[in-house]
């Protein structure tokens, strides 16, 4: 199954990375959508299939606290596993967040194969790896 | 603090960069030529901001490890996008160190060009100056006027 996947990050330069260790780290990943804020992935959420929302927290205009609420409160969305990947690390903001649902966090900076390993935590089974190595990647 | 800001540093370039600064005695050598400069303003009980100066050879070879891309394949935008991408990791992992309280919170990015051989900067108490092989590189914590 390949996964549709909305990356959340108001750093184009993040989001293109987040998309390219996806790539590399044998995540099916069917389409990739991205936005820059949580106003942006609303929108996105409202006009695609999406099956993982990888979020930052700290953006303008919508931050990924007020997406993550959005989502939740949705039933067409409360069931797609919201990821973030964030430079926060303080557990007052991260521990609401994953009482709410969210299905994990990655701390940046990050390496490529916590990004792996926590999907693989999160999807399980569903997870379909394809074999191709993160060493010597050209990162 | 200082101390912080330094393991934060050393967390970010090592762990997305694969950069390994040395902590510097002496400056002036160091720092030559066109730099870029970002910052991120902590919102909070205290106002303040985290930063990096680099030049612009250092910032590309840091956007060519945080992207896997060839140099020739970054516009200055790029650069800048990885600098600011840099400074926000900087803060954040700060912030986590320090054990802020929640209501200090960061601000987008914000980045300049400048010439480092014209700076002032190396005068602020409140920062730490390294280098990458032969590229300086300027880590500061500063109130954010």
């Amino acid at each position: 199954m390949a996964y549709n996947v909305l990356i959340v990050d108001d750093s184009a330069t993040m989001r293109a990375l987040i998309r390219k260790v996806l790539t590399i780290s044998g995540f099916d990943l069917g389409e990739c959508h991205e936005g820059a804020n949580g106003r942006e992935a609303l929108e996105i959420l409202e006009n695609e299939w999406i099956d993982l929302v990888l979020s930052d927290i700290h953006m303008p205009e919508m931050d990924g606290i007020a997406l993550v609420n959005a989502i939740r409160q949705n039933h067409l969305w409360e069931n797609i596993p919201v990821v973030l990947i964030t430079t926060e690390g303080r557990q007052e903001i991260l521990a609401p967040l994953l009482e709410k649902g969210v299905q994990g966090y990655i701390r940046k900076p990050f390496r490529p194969e916590e990004i792996k390993r926590k999907l693989q935590s999160i999807l399980g089974e569903a997870w379909v790896p394809h074999d191709r190595e993160l060493e010597g990647c050209d990162f | 603090m200082i101390e912080n800001l330094k393991a934060a540093t050393f967390e970010v370039l090592e762990t997305m960069f694969f950069l390994f600064p040395e902590s510097l005695e002496e400056s002036a050598q160091f720092f030559h030529g066109p730099g870029l400069r970002a910052w991120v303003p902590v919102a909070g009980p205290k106002k303040f901001r985290v930063g990096l100066t680099v030049s612009l050879t250092l910032a590309r070879e840091m956007a060519t490890n945080f992207l896997g891309l060839e140099k020739d394949e970054l516009p200055l935008e790029k650069l800048q996008d990885v600098v600011k991408e840099a400074a926000n990791m900087i803060a954040g992992a700060f912030l986590s160190r320090e054990q802020a309280p929640q209501e200090f919170h960061l601000m987008p990015p914000h980045v300049v060009q400048l010439n480092l051989e014209d700076q002032t900067w190396r005068e602020n108490a409140q920062h730490l100056l390294m280098a990458v092989e032969d590229e300086g590189l300027e880590v500061f914590l500063e109130k954010n006027t």
